[in-house]
């Protein structure tokens, strides 16, 4: 599919194409309500409250006044079509703003204004300084006049370098007047999001250019939501436009993750709804039996002798009203609310701002942070991520002399510095390569100093030092040739025309010189091996003199391959081949990328705490294992064991796997050898093709990998591999090869680091430093799992206080369904009297964050759900049906006979449940601020508020009741032994257990509570350690944790003929070659 | 906040120390670092409030107990005595007959069995304990040692068991005697029964025309019926009078119902209309003179209760009745529990401080009170045994 554009063209194509309207709306007037309702029914939840809520309009059958179902549902609805509408609102109002912004375009040869949203496809678009591009362009002029314009793609890519973006060549040097006539065709493919390529060609209709057809790339365009930098102008043609363009192609919605929890929840929500079918079922059975038994013997109720057909239903329907507040209309809108809550304490935190840049942590997705609690694979780039990416010229090796091996830093190296100042051949050349064969703008400010702005850090390292050196890049000039420029970077990538000119010296214009620098050039392979163990990462320089002819017939083959539409970028990367060859090298220069601070710590950390590390990285093995071992990754030898798993067959690939594997399995059933397997692309792509079940395996044996030379697929496959393992995952990242990774994985962390926002951008979560990610884990993470799974079964708790109480009423109701609360009753308790103090257990911190800092084994509670599982959830049901019991005997004892009208005792119990449950959310409250003291106490006293004042009101059912009430000392003393009755078991098993069978969060409570201030001592800090099970990390935990489901796939198969088949010094002899 | 400066500044250094703690407070909010004090289950708290509590709740039992004690109760069941002879066997007929008389007097002693009062009348409670040597004994057995705690357990366990001796005292009632009947295994609570009433209709009357929830009693003859619904329709229709010897007691039928019913939720100019005209009698018929809001016996039974054994006010009794004193009632057995094995019967009781005759409150006090002290104790051999 192609698209044809016609330059200026005003009668063309106007209809063909869309025009400049961008629209982010999902919805329009018209539309919003049927499709927000439908969107919102499409979940269960939402459909089960609306089929109650239906059933309830049937007076036959509705225990209640419909308004206790429809009011919390309208209101949800309510809550979140608002929320979406305002959202709405708010992208239309961008839109509109963007659509509306005034534009130049060339119109009947005229500049005219219009509004952004009237620019056509084929329209001239003049663009100023700092203008934002209001639709996919192709350059055709700019004031500058070797044809360069600088753009700020940050909305698009979030890098926020300055990118150079050049005219056509056809264009060059066409008068700004004549680009009012320009007429021409521009072939180009349909709409696609790739914001890297734009594969397309341009010709000229005469008098300009006589049907040549021009290549046209990426250079050539300025994109949609770019911003126009150091350059007074620039005019394009629009190719692509409204929501067609790069960026209105890109934009997807991300998938709405689901976090364990939320499974979790989700289950024993269809748990309890089986339950309420079950209780249904047999109530309706037991009402209709009872009915005909005893029911038309009460004369009294006067029931039909021949009742309409559905008569069996009506008391089924009736439970099933009843029961209907088994299920918490609120939960959602509670968790909800404390999910964003969590994502506000993350932004939030000042501890984990970075303070070089001042960048705040920030949680873009609001939902996951329980899944943080619960993550058992942690899978990390390495450079910028491990590493601060700031690259540092430290060592250099030129034609066979190290340099910077002394000192450490080659630039402060006396023998280098002479050998500068000497003007020793092969190192001025070697300095000139690093100083020219790369990308780096140099921008010379006005005091005359000058910066370099490059997208690769590796080559504003070299310049850098180049610069040092007295090799200083002035000046990029374009092209003062008139040609395409022969300067070729290592991995052969059209390089711009650059010149070197210090103390007025101009090298290379006239001979034009193939140097080429790369990673892949195999001599030197001492220098590269011995740079590789430090750490560095090297690069190899080299370069190759062209002659004339050779270069002129060369760049005849690159431009037509660089002209081709289909398939461009592997015809110019084999054109850039030819030129590949025959190489003198220059030497290796090896730049330091430092860890970042506190990258060991939070591995060792978080390696405590039970998780798993995974590196995945595109660098070399050696230099990937290297910093692999500095930050704490896997123990050094003889703990640590490092296994290979390399070749370049499927047989080499399979037989290492299968080593490796069994290696493994030995090692891990036997002791607690730290193991970690080493793999490579290549092997990883065979293995993964062809032995996805070994690897699978031995993906879940090992607790360290090392992925060296991945490719973001590969990246984000080995996620997918975890994930179809049933792990939650993390992957964290930098750059934009880590964006599948990250959108792959449960959860997401973008390092906003200086590799551009890309990753930061496609994250759930974005951090400033690595080191913050524990803080993320154990503190935010671990805290949102504890929260929620207290929050989640409380409302599952009060639910179902209430509902058991209804279906013990039926008992002594004659099974009829009838209610024993009313409306108003039962609408303010779910929806106001329990919801609203357990909302502040949001506050609550079961353990100082020193605490969890300091023992992070703890977050393996987390990690296998202990908090939030079936058996847990047993435990809050039974609480709930005890607690249904003491209210409901205790309030039909103590009002009993003259005392016993109904309005008074639902009261009675009302006020039974809602003390019960301010002392049981009392009683689970770890820590009380003043929150919880407030909206604990604070909603007690607002429930005799309500209802006092629902007393008062002479129509309300319940006028006087609570006045009456509350005079009655029976009514105090009742409350206190319901109270009593219901907290002791409570209490006294809480406190036996917390005594005698502790878990490991309560060991920690109890130290923190000696330690009042703490701060724990070393001294009992290890006494605690002996305490806290430090072993039961792997023997009897396990049963849910992480590693026994390791060890149950993995039966230890022991095989002695291969214990020495993995010597020990495999680990780093992988030679480069 | 400084003192001792002038009021202006004062002010000022207030305000910003205001200004300063607030967003001192939000920091500490968003920082999740607000102060915070964390309840640790210590053994010594813990104990403490097992203990304490159960302290409390031994003397609050005694004081229920006490309280229910001083209420003087006679429960008389009369549904079955006052069935002629001849009728025994078939209940139904009889009442269904209007035309057999339903007059039946029955004489009641007042005698009163409590279990306290009955302890403590017959000095049981001395064979039981042993005159004060197992006072000693008990003294004796907690300063021992703790697992005596056991005994004592169980002796509260013993005791409470006694409370529920059968011995009748004679016991003197002291006005005002409420006299109530009482109406068991009567499902006012039924859903069909319990919804078939229309509260605006009761206070607007015929003006107020909405009445399906009253259904199958709302409309007959095409008329609507005031007051609608099956619970006026069934109104008790019992009635009782009283005699000590030859002499009528007094028994005031005025004030029986809520004062906020009559004025607010029975309307003062809405007569009784079409009531009890259908083919079905159901209870009471009312005077359709007198307006609702001064038809206390229907308000009193309008006020459904939420048990299938209830009480209702029939009325007060202003005199005292000495102990031994024997009262004829006089009564008309009109209305049918037979139909459903229900049972009537009539109550005269006095009132406490608690309310009626009521054991339960009493018992469960102390029940619990001593349970939170065996549970106390035994956390204390726990945590003597195993200190931690």
């Amino acid at each position: 599919m192609k698209r044809y554009v016609y330059i200026n063209d005003d009668n063309l194509a106007k209809d063909i194409y869309c025009d400049n309207r961008i629209s982010n709306r999902k919805y329009t007037i018209l539309n919003f309500l049927p499709k927000n309702i439908w969107e919102q029914f499409s979940r269960f939840m939402n459909q089960y409250f609306l089929l109650i809520a239906c059933l309830q309009l049937w007076s036959l059958i509705t225990p209640v006044n419909p308004a206790s179902t429809w009011g919390p549902l309208i209101l949800i609805f309510a809550v979140s079509s608002s929320k979406e509408a305002w959202d709405d609102y708010n992208r239309y109002l961008s839109d509109k703003k963007a659509n509306e912004k005034e534009i130049w375009i060339l119109r009947q040869g005229i500049r005219k204004l219009i509004q952004a949203q009237d620019i056509c496809i084929g329209n001239i678009v003049w663009l100023r300084e700092n203008d934002e591009v209001p639709c996919d362009l192709v350059l055709l002029g700019t004031a500058d006049p070797q044809g360069f314009c600088y753009v700020e793609t940050a909305a698009l890519d979030g890098e926020t370098d300055l990118k150079t973006r050049s005219i056509p060549s056809a264009c060059m040097g066409i008068d700004v007047d004549l680009l009012h006539k320009i007429k021409g065709v521009i072939e180009c493919p349909s709409p696609n999001k790739d914001i890297r390529r734009f594969d397309a060609n341009m010709r000229l209709f005469p008098p300009f250019l006589d049907n040549d057809i021009f290549p046209l790339t990426i250079k050539n365009t300025l994109l949609q939501s770019c911003y126009l930098r150091n350059t007074e102008w620039a005019c394009g043609v629009a190719v692509y436009t409204g929501n067609q363009t790069k960026l209105g192609m890109c934009r997807g919605i991300a998938e709405p993750k689901l976090t364990a929890v939320d499974a979790m929840i989700d289950k024993l929500t269809g748990a309890i709804f089986v339950f309420q079918i079950v209780v249904v079922i047999v109530l309706g059975i037991a009402g209709n039996v009872f009915k005909d038994k005893e029911g038309r013997k009460l004369w009294y109720v006067q029931y039909p002798k021949e009742g309409p057909w559905y008569e069996l239903l009506v008391i089924p329907l009736r439970f099933e009203l009843l029961c209907s507040i088994m299920i918490p209309i609120s939960i959602k809108v509670s968790l909800d609310l404390a999910k964003s809550l969590y994502a506000k304490f993350i932004d939030w935190d000042v501890e984990m701002v970075d303070p070089e840049t001042g960048i705040r942590s920030n949680a873009a997705n609001q939902a996951i942070s329980e899944d943080l609690g619960q993550v058992e694979y942690i899978l990390t780039d390495k450079t910028g991520t491990l590493t601060e990416n700031k690259m540092i010229f430290k060592r250099c090796c030129i034609s066979g002399r190290f340099y910077g091996n002394e000192s450490g830093d080659a630039l402060t190296d006396a023998q280098l510095l002479n050998a500068v100042s000497t003007g020793s051949a092969d190192v001025i050349l070697f300095l000139k390569v690093m100083a020219i064969c790369n990308t780096v703008i140099p921008v010379r400010s006005k005091s005359g100093t000058i910066s370099y702005k490059a997208l690769s850090q590796d080559e504003e390292a070299l310049v850098c030092a180049a610069a040092r050196l007295r090799m200083v890049l002035e000046n990029k000039n374009g092209n003062i040739l008139g040609k395409e420029c022969p300067w070729w970077l290592g991995n052969a990538k059209a390089g711009n025309f650059s010149s070197c000119q210090k103390e007025q010296m101009k090298l290379f214009f006239l001979l034009p010189v193939l140097i080429v620098s790369g990673q892949q050039v195999r001599t030197l392979a001492e220098a590269v091996e011995q740079y590789a163990q430090l750490g560095l990462r090297t690069l190899c320089l080299a370069w190759r003199k062209l002659e004339e002819d050779e270069y002129q017939e060369w760049t005849s083959m690159f431009k037509e391959a660089n002209s081709t539409l289909v398939d461009r970028e592997r015809r110019v990367a084999e054109v850039c081949q030819r030129l590949e060859r025959d190489f003198e090298i220059l030497g290796v220069a090896a730049i330091e990328d430092r860890l970042q601070e506190g990258v060991p710590e939070t591995i060792e950390i978080l390696r405590k705490a039970g998780i798993n590390f995974w590196m995945l990285t595109g660098d070399k093995m050696s230099t990937a294992i290297q910093i692999a071992l500095s930050c704490n990754f896997v123990s050094p030898e003889p703990k640590g064991q490092l296994l290979i798993i390399d070749g370049k067959t499927e047989d080499e690939v399979c037989r290492s796997l299968e080593r490796v594997l069994l290696t493994t399995r030995i090692t891990e059933s036997e002791s607690k050898q730290d193991v970690a397997f080493v793999v490579d692309g290549w092997a990883l792509e065979i293995a993964l093709k062809h032995y996805r079940k070994p690897f699978t395996e031995l993906a879940i044996l090992s607790r360290t990998a090392i992925c060296c030379r991945v490719t973001p697929s590969q990246k984000a496959q080995l996620v997918e591999l975890l994930k179809l393992g049933d792990y939650r995952t993390l992957a964290i990242g930098d750059g934009g090869n880590d964006v599948r990774m990250i959108q792959q994985a449960d959860i997401g962390v973008g390092i906003s680091g200086r590799e551009g926002l890309q990753a930061a951008r496609a994250a759930d979560y974005s951090i400033g430093k690595f080191r913050f990610l524990k803080r993320l884990i154990l503190v935010h993470g671990r805290y949102s799992y504890n929260r929620t799974a207290f929050l989640s079964q409380y409302s599952f708790y009060k639910s179902l206080l209430i509902c058991f109480i209804q279906i013990f009423f039926s008992f002594i109701s004659g099974i009829s369904g009838t209610s024993l609360f009313n409306t108003v009753s039962l609408m303010a308790y779910n929806v106001f009297y329990t919801s609203v103090p357990v909302l502040f257990s949001v506050l609550d911190k079961d353990l100082s964050e020193r605490t969890v800092m300091q023992h992070p084994q703890i977050l393996f509670d987390c990690q296998s759900g202990r908090l939030l599982n079936p058996s847990t959830f047993a435990g809050w049901f039974g609480r709930s049906l005890f607690h249904a019991i003491v209210v409901f005997v205790i309030t039909i004892h103590s009002y009993a006979f003259e005392k016993s009208e109904m309005e008074e005792v639902a009261m009675v119990a009302v006020s039974g449940c809602i003390w019960l449950q301010a002392f049981v959310v009392a009683l689970e409250t770890n820590s009380f601020t003043i929150f919880q003291h407030l909206a604990i106490w604070g909603n007690l006293v607002g429930f005799y508020a309500i209802n006092w004042i629902v007393s008062s009101i002479p129509t309300s059912g319940m006028y006087t009741i609570m006045f009456r009430l509350c005079e009655q000392p029976s009514y105090w003393i009742t409350m206190i032994l319901i109270v009593a009755t219901g907290m002791c078991p409570v209490l006294a098993l809480k406190y036996l257990r917390y005594t005698y069978r502790p878990s490991r969060i309560n060991i920690l409570q109890q130290a923190e509570c000696f330690h009042s201030s703490g701060i724990i001592e070393p001294k009992s800090r290890s006494s605690l350690e002996k305490d806290l099970p430090s072993d039961s990390v792997y023997e009897p935990l396990l049963s849910e944790s992480p590693s026994a489901t390791r060890r149950s796939v993995g039966p230890a198969q022991r095989s002695d003929s291969f214990q020495s088949q993995s010597p020990p010094d495999s680990t780093h002899t992988r030679k480069d070659n | 906040m400084e003192e001792g400066r002038s009021t202006a500044s004062g002010i000022e250094a207030d305000s910003v120390s205001l200004s300063q703690r607030r967003s001192n407070f939000i920091y500490q909010f968003t920082q999740q670092s607000l102060p915070a004090c964390k309840p640790v289950l210590s053994p010594v708290w813990v104990i403490s409030v097992f203990f304490v509590v159960g302290v409390i709740f031994i003397p609050v039992g005694i004081g229920c107990l006490h309280a229910s004690r001083s209420v003087v109760e006679i429960v008389y069941r009369y549904d079955v005595e006052c069935i002629p002879a001849p009728f025994r066997g078939n209940k139904l007929a009889y009442i269904a007959n209007d035309f057999i008389p339903k007059n039946c007097t029955k004489h009641l002693k007042v005698v009163y069995s409590d279990a306290i009062s009955c302890v403590l009348a017959t000095n049981k409670w001395k064979e039981n304990l042993g005159d004060g040597r197992a006072m000693w004994l008990w003294y004796w057995y907690i300063k021992r040692n703790a697992c005596a705690l056991f005994a004592c357990y169980f002796q509260v366990l013993v005791c409470a068991c006694f409370l529920f001796c059968p011995e009748k005292v004679p016991r003197s009632m002291k006005a005002p005697i409420y006299v109530y009947y009482q109406l068991d295994n009567y499902y006012q609570n039924h859903r069909r029964y319990y919804k078939s009433r229309s509260e605006r209709q009761l206070l607007h009357g015929l003006e107020y025309p909405d009445i399906g929830s009253c259904a199958p009693e709302d409309v007959i003859n095409g008329l609507p019926v005031v007051p609608c619904g099956l619970v006026a329709w069934s109104m008790f229709n019992d009635t009782f009078s009283f005699f000590r010897g030859v002499d009528e007691l007094n028994v005031n039928r005025k004030n029986i119902a809520w004062k906020s019913d009559r004025d607010h939720k029975f309307g003062k100019h809405v007569f009784p209309f079409n009531f009890q005209n259908g083919s079905l009698i159901g209870g009471a018929r009312l005077d359709p003179n007198i307006s609702l809001s001064d038809q206390e016996d229907l308000i009193v039974w309008m006020r459904t209760s939420a048990l299938p054994s209830f009480r209702k006010l029939y009325g007060r009794i202003e005199e005292d009745l000495d102990a031994d004193d024997t009262i004829s009632v006089k009564l008309l057995n009109n209305y049918n529990t037979y139909s459903f094995s229900g049972s009537k019967k009539i109550v005269l009781s006095t009132s406490s401080w608690l309310g009626g005759h009521n054991n339960f409150l009493g018992i469960a006090y102390l029940s619990v009170g001593s349970s939170f002290i065996f549970v106390a104790f035994l956390f204390l051999m726990l945590h003597i045994q195993n200190p931690r």
